[in-house]
C-alpha cells in the first residue's frame, strides 16, 4: 500500500535520473528534443494519475495521505511540470550548459511538490518544502552569466533560507508544547484543550511565516518581483504555478487539517494578510513595464485572492481555492509560454516589445490576450469563475461576521485596479502598432500547449462543472461546512 | 418555442465562434454570416414577440438547463414584458449595427467576432433568469467593448490629448467597478435567499431585513448605475461613445447602457422594496443632475458624438427618474423610454457614422450646409433630433410623458421638483440639438464638403428607415409595447407590496398596487389626437 501511494513520485525520480543518463549518450543538438520527450512522458504520467484511487487511511506511520485532496494537487503539479518542460525545451538554446540537468532539476522539484500534496506531518512538511526550495535556488540562477538571474537566485536563497529557518524553529515550538508533529493528533488535542499556551501560538506563527514565503503573501513577498524578473522564464512559470500551489496545499493542510478547532484565533489574521496582499500586489503591478515583473506583482495579488478563500474557512472557500489554483495553472502557463516564444525572437520582455503581437503572431497574441483577460477575471474565461467563487465564499462568511465585507470590498477594488495593468498588455497586443512587423514563428509544441491552455481557459470559464466537482470532492475531506 | 429564445440569444455567439474558424481573407463571407446571425436573431425575436401571451405577466418561454448543481446555477432563459421589449431593441439595433458596419475595411474578422459576442452578451443579460448568468453575460461585454473601441475607434479632437485608448480603458474600468459593486449585493441576496440564483425563486424566498436592504440596495443601484451613466458616474460614457466605431456606439448607447437600468428594475426593485423606498429620493435628486447637468454640458460641446453622448446621459436621467417613482406608470414609462431612446440613439449614431466616414470630421461648427449634399441623411437627422426632443409622434414622447406623470403622481416634494426640472430638460435638449442640426446641416454650404455622397440605394437607406419606422410605429401606437410592459411592471410592484406587507405582518391582499388609470392618457388615440393638432 505504501508503494502504491508513492508510485508517481517514484516514477518521476526514475525519469529524472534517466534524463541525466540519456544526456550522456546523446549529442548536444538533441537537448530540445529531450525536453519535449520528457515533457510528453510527464504528460502521460498526468493521464495515468487519473487511474489512482484515494486511500482512506494515513500511510507511513501517519505522515502521508493519499486522499482526494492529495490526488488533486498531484495532478495539478504533473500537468504544470509537463508544460514547464515543454517551455524549458523551447527555452533550452539560451541555457549555456547543463540542459539535461535543468530538466532533471525540474523533475526533482516536481517530486517534492507531489510529496507536499500528501503531507500530514510537520517533519515531512519541512523535508518536502526544502526539497522544492533548494532545487529552486539552483533553477533561479541557471543563466549563470546573466547578473539578473544570479541576483534572483541569491535573493531567493537568502530569503528562502531565512524562512526555512523560521519554519523549523516554529515546528520545534509546536512539538515542544504539544508533543506531536502529526496533524491529526494535533487537531484532536486542540479540540480537547484549545490552544495550550503562548509558545504554541508563537510556533504556529513561525510556521506560517515559512508558508507565507512560499505563497508570496505580504509581508513575505519582497523577493517576488526580482526573482520573477531575473529567473529563466520556465522557472518563473514553475514558481508562479507550482511553488505557489504547493504553498497553498500546505497552508490548507496545516490550517484545515491541523488547526481547524482553533480557527477563531487565526481566521482574522488571514483576513488582514489577504487584504494587505491584495493591495500590495495590485498597486505594485500598476507601474511595471517588464511583463515578468508585472506578473510577479500579479502573482502576489493572486495570492491575495486565494487567501480570501482560505480566510473564509468554509467548504465553498476551500473548493474555490482549489478551482482557482487549477485554472490559474493553465492561465499563467499560457502567458509564460507566449513570453518564451516572443523573447526567443525579440530578446526583450518589456511590455512595449509585445506591441502588435496580434498581427505578428495571431495565435501568440490571442493566447496572451486570453491569459490576461483570465487573470483579470472577465468572462467567459476561467479566472472569472474562480474569482466569483472566492467572492461568494467571503460573502457567505460575511453573513455571520461583518468584517468580511471589508475584505470583499478590498477584493472588489483590487479587481478593478488589476484590469488596468492586464488590459495594458491587451492594448499592446491588439491596439498598438508593431515597430517591427515581421512574423514570429511558432513551433508545433508551443502551438499544441497554447491550444490546450486556451481550450481549458475558455472551457472552464463556460462549463465549470468538471473542475468544480473535482475541487469540491478534494476539499470535502476537511469536513468544513 | 422555449428553444427559440435560447437560439435567438446564442445564435450570434455561435456565429462568432464560426467566424473564428473562417479565413481572414474572406471578409465578404464573414460579413454575410454576421448579417445572417443578427437578422435571424431579430426574426426569431419578432416571432417570439408575436407569440407572446399579453395576458400573462410572468416569465414566458422559460427554458432551464442544470449547469452547476453544487452552487445552484442553472442556465435559465425566459422573458416577461420588460425583457421582451428590450430583446426587440437588441434585435433591431444589432441588425442595423451589422448593416452599417460596412465602413470597416480592415481586420473584419476580429471586428465581427467582437460585435457578435457583444450582441449575445447583451441579449443574454436581458433573458437570463439566473443571477449567475445574468452577471456572466453582463460582464461578457467587457472584452468586446474594450477591443472594439481600442482597435476600430477614433477620437479626433480628444481634449487634453486624450486618446481612444484612454476612452476605452476608462469605460472598461467604470463598467467593471460597477459590476463588482453589484456582485457584492447579488451574492448577499444569493445566500440570504437560501443559496439560489433563480430570480423567480428569490422573489418567493428572499426576505431581507429593512436594515440589510438599505445597504444592499445602493450596491445594486450604484453598481448598475455606473453602466446606466447615473450622475456622478457618467463621465466614461460620452468619451466612450465618441471614441467608438459607429456600430459600437449604437450598441453601447442603444442597448448596453440599458442593461444597468434593467438590472435595477429586474433585481433591485422587486427584491429590495424597503431599500428602494429609502433611496428613491436621493435617486430622484441625482436624476435632476443627470438631466440638467449633462444637458447643459451637451450645450457646450462641439463634437457631434460628444453632443449626442451627453444627450444620452441626460436622457438616462429620465429613465432613472421613472424607476425612482416605484409606481406602475413611472416604471413602465422608464422601460418604454429605454426602448425609444435605444432606437433613437442608434439612429443618431449611425447617421453621424455615415457622414463622419466621408468627412473624417464631426465638429459641429466645421460642418455646414450638409443638407445640400446629403438630403436624405439630413432629413433623418432632423427627425432623430425631433424624436430626441420628445416631439409627439415619436416613441420618446409617449414614454417621457409616462415618466413625468409617474413622477408627479409620486407626490412628494422632491419628485415634484424633479418633474419640473425634467420637463425643463426637454427645452435644453431641443436647444442643443436644434443648434447642432442647424449649424451642420443648414446654413451656407461649404465647398470643402462637395465630395459627400448621400445614401441613395435601398440597401444604404434601409437601416435608417427601419429605425425611424420603429420610432414612429411605437410613437403612434405605444400600446404595442405598453400592453406587455405594464402587466410585468405591475407584477414587480405587487411583489414589492407583498414583501413590504409581510414585513409589517399584514396579509398580502390588504395592500394592492395603485391603479394605473393615468396610464391610459399616454396611450393610443390620445397621443394620435395630439399629433393631429
Amino acid at each position: 500500500m505504501n508503494l502504491y501511494a508513492i508510485q508517481l513520485e517514484t516514477l518521476l525520480v526514475i525519469l529524472g535520473v534517466t534524463t541525466l543518463l540519456a544526456d550522456a549518450f546523446r549529442p548536444v543538438e538533441d537537448r530540445r528534443k529531450l525536453g519535449l520527450i520528457v515533457g510528453t512522458l510527464v504528460g502521460v504520467l498526468f493521464l495515468y494519475s487519473f487511474s489512482l484511487k484515494p486511500v482512506e487511511d494515513t500511510l507511513f506511520h501517519g505522515m502521508y495521505r493519499l486522499d482526494a485532496f492529495a490526488l488533486f494537487f498531484k495532478r495539478l503539479f504533473l500537468l504544470a511540470t509537463a508544460m514547464v518542460l515543454v517551455m524549458g525545451a523551447e527555452f533550452s538554446k539560451r541555457i549555456e550548459a547543463g540542459v539535461a540537468e535543468f530538466y532533471a532539476l525540474i523533475l526533482f522539484c516536481a517530486t517534492g511538490m507531489l510529496l507536499i500534496a500528501s503531507v500530514n506531518d510537520f517533519i515531512l512538511l519541512f523535508v518536502t518544502l526544502e526539497l522544492v526550495t533548494i532545487t529552486f535556488y539552483i533553477l533561479a540562477s541557471y543563466l549563470r552569466r546573466q547578473i539578473p538571474s544570479l541576483e534572483a537566485g541569491t535573493k531567493y536563497l537568502i530569503l528562502g533560507a531565512l524562512s526555512s529557518g523560521f519554519t523549523v524553529y516554529g515546528i520545534a515550538y509546536v512539538f515542544g508544547t504539544t508533543g506531536t508533529t502529526n496533524f491529526d493528533t494535533l487537531a484532536a488535542g486542540l479540540r480537547q484543550t484549545g490552544i495550550p499556551n503562548g509558545a504554541f501560538t508563537f510556533g504556529m506563527l513561525l510556521v506560517l511565516t515559512g508558508l507565507g514565503f512560499k505563497i508570496a503573501s505580504v509581508p513575505f513577498q519582497i523577493w517576488v518581483p526580482d526573482v520573477y524578473q531575473g529567473a529563466p522564464t520556465p522557472v518563473t512559470a514553475f514558481l508562479a504555478v507550482g511553488s505557489k500551489a504547493a504553498g497553498f496545499a500546505l497552508l490548507l493542510r496545516v490550517l484545515y487539517a491541523g488547526l481547524l478547532p482553533v480557527q477563531e484565533t487565526w481566521a482574522i489574521l488571514l483576513v488582514v494578510l489577504a487584504a494587505a496582499t491584495l493591495v500590495y500586489g495590485n498597486l505594485g503591478a500598476l507601474s511595471q513595464r517588464n511583463i515578468k515583473r508585472m506578473l510577479g506583482y500579479s502573482s502576489i495579488g493572486h495570492a491575495g485572492y486565494l487567501l480570501m478563500g482560505v480566510a473564509a474557512v468554509n467548504a465553498l472557500g476551500a473548493g474555490a481555492v482549489l478551482f482557482y489554483l487549477g485554472q490559474y495553472a493553465f492561465t499563467n502557463l499560457c502567458a509564460f509560454i507566449v513570453i518564451v516564444a516572443v523573447t526567443n525572437v525579440t530578446g526583450s520582455d518589456e511590455i512595449p516589445s509585445f506591441a502588435g503581437l496580434g498581427k505578428r503572431a495571431p495565435i501568440l497574441g490571442l493566447a496572451l490576450f486570453l491569459a490576461m483577460a483570465s487573470l483579470a477575471g472577465v468572462p467567459p474565461l476561467s479566472g472569472f469563475f474562480g474569482k466569483f467563487q472566492l467572492f461568494a465564499a467571503v460573502i457567505e462568511r460575511a453573513a455571520t461576521d461583518g468584517r468580511y465585507y471589508v475584505l470583499a470590498a478590498i477584493g472588489a477594488a483590487a479587481v478593478v485596479v488589476s484590469l488596468y495593468f492586464y488590459f495594458n498588455v491587451a492594448r499592446a497586443i491588439y491596439i498598438q502598432e508593431p515597430e517591427d512587423s515581421t512574423a514570429i514563428p511558432v513551433t508545433l509544441p508551443v502551438r499544441v500547449t497554447l491550444v490546450v491552455c486556451m481550450v481549458a481557459m475558455i472551457g472552464l470559464g463556460i462549463y465549470q462543472r468538471p473542475l468544480v466537482e473535482m475541487a469540491v470532492t478534494a476539499a470535502s475531506g476537511f469536513g468544513l461546512k | 418555442m422555449e428553444n427559440l429564445l435560447t437560439i435567438a440569444v446564442l445564435l450570434p455567439l455561435a456565429a462568432a465562434f464560426l467566424t473564428f474558424l473562417f479565413p481572414a481573407k474572406k471578409p465578404g463571407a464573414i460579413r454575410a454570416l454576421a448579417l445572417f446571425a443578427t437578422g435571424v436573431s431579430l426574426l426569431l425575436t419578432l416571432y417570439i414577440f408575436s407569440q407572446f401571451n399579453r395576458q400573462d405577466a410572468g416569465f414566458q418561454f422559460v427554458k432551464s438547463i442544470e449547469w452547476l448543481p453544487s452552487l445552484g446555477v442553472n442556465l435559465k432563459f425566459g422573458v416577461d414584458g420588460i425583457s421582451m421589449t428590450l430583446m426587440l431593441l437588441v434585435g433591431i439595433v444589432s441588425f442595423c449595427g451589422a448593416l452599417v458596419s460596412n465602413e470597416i475595411h480592415e481586420r473584419e474578422k476580429e471586428y465581427y467576432i467582437l460585435f457578435l459576442a457583444l450582441t449575445s452578451g447583451i441579449s443574454g443579460t436581458f433573458c437570463a433568469l439566473d443571477m449567475f448568468f445574468f452577471y456572466f453575460f453582463y460582464e461578457l461585454a467587457v472584452i468586446p467593448m474594450y477591443l472594439l473601441i481600442g482597435m476600430f475607434g477614433s477620437l479626433p479632437a480628444g481634449k487634453h490629448g486624450r486618446t481612444k485608448e484612454y476612452a476605452t480603458m476608462k469605460l472598461t474600468l467604470y463598467l467593471t467597478a460597477g459590476a463588482v459593486l453589484a456582485l457584492i449585493g447579488l451574492l448577499t441576496m444569493y445566500f440570504a435567499g437560501g443559496r439560489t440564483f433563480d430570480m423567480v425563486e428569490l422573489q418567493q424566498n428572499l426576505r431581507l431585513s429593512g436594515e440589510t436592504q438599505r445597504w444592499v440596495f445602493p450596491c445594486l443601484l450604484f453598481g448598475f448605475g455606473f453602466l446606466a451613466s447615473l450622475f456622478p458616474f457618467h463621465t466614461w460614457s460620452p468619451i466612450g461613445y465618441a471614441a467608438a466605431p459607429t456600430a459600437a456606439s449604437m450598441m453601447h448607447a442603444g442597448v448596453l447602457k440599458k442593461l444597468g437600468a434593467y438590472g435595477i428594475i429586474r433585481l433591485a426593485l422587486p427584491l429590495l422594496p424597503e431599500g428602494a423606498r429609502h433611496w428613491a429620493d436621493l435617486l430622484a435628486i441625482l436624476c435632476i443632475f443627470n438631466v440638467l447637468y449633462a444637458g447643459l454640458t451637451a450645450l457646450t460641446q462641439k463634437d457631434w458624438k460628444f453632443v449626442i453622448g451627453y444627450s444620452s446621459v441626460s436622457h438616462m436621467g429620465y429613465v432613472m427618474l421613472g424607476i425612482a417613482t416605484l409606481n406602475v406608470i413611472g416604471v413602465s414609462g422608464a422601460v418604454l423610454l429605454m426602448f425609444a431612446h435605444g432606437v433613437m440613439a442608434a439612429l443618431t449614431f449611425s447617421l453621424i457614422g455615415f457622414f463622419y466616414h466621408q468627412t473624417h470630421n464631426r465638429d459641429v461648427t466645421a460642418l455646414s450646409g450638409l443638407a445640400k449634399k446629403i438630403p436624405f441623411i439630413s432629413v433623418c437627422m432632423v427627425m432623430a433630433a425631433m424624436a430626441s426632443s420628445g416631439l409627439p409622434g415619436f416613441a420618446n414622447f409617449a414614454s417621457e410623458i409616462m415618466v413625468f406623470l409617474g413622477a408627479w403622481q409620486q407626490g412628494s416634494t422632491v419628485f415634484r421638483v424633479a418633474t419640473v426640472c425634467a420637463v425643463w430638460g426637454i427645452v435644453v435638449t431641443a436647444t442643443y440639438l436644434l443648434w447642432a442640426v442647424r449649424t451642420s446641416f443648414f446654413g451656407p454650404f461649404d465647398e470643402k464638403w462637395a465630395m459627400l455622397k448621400d445614401a441613395v440605394t435601398f440597401k444604404q437607406r434601409f437601416p435608417y428607415v427601419l429605425l425611424l419606422l420603429v420610432l414612429l410605429t411605437v410613437g403612434f401606437w405605444p400600446r404595442l409595447l405598453t400592453d406587455i410592459i405594464k402587466p410585468s411592471v405591475e407584477r414587480i410592484v405587487s411583489t414589492q407590496s407583498v414583501i413590504l406587507s409581510e414585513a409589517k405582518n399584514l396579509s398580502p391582499s390588504e395592500k394592492r398596487p395603485e391603479t394605473i388609470e393615468t396610464l391610459r392618457f399616454a396611450q393610443g388615440d390620445k397621443v394620435e389626437s395630439v399629433v393631429k393638432q
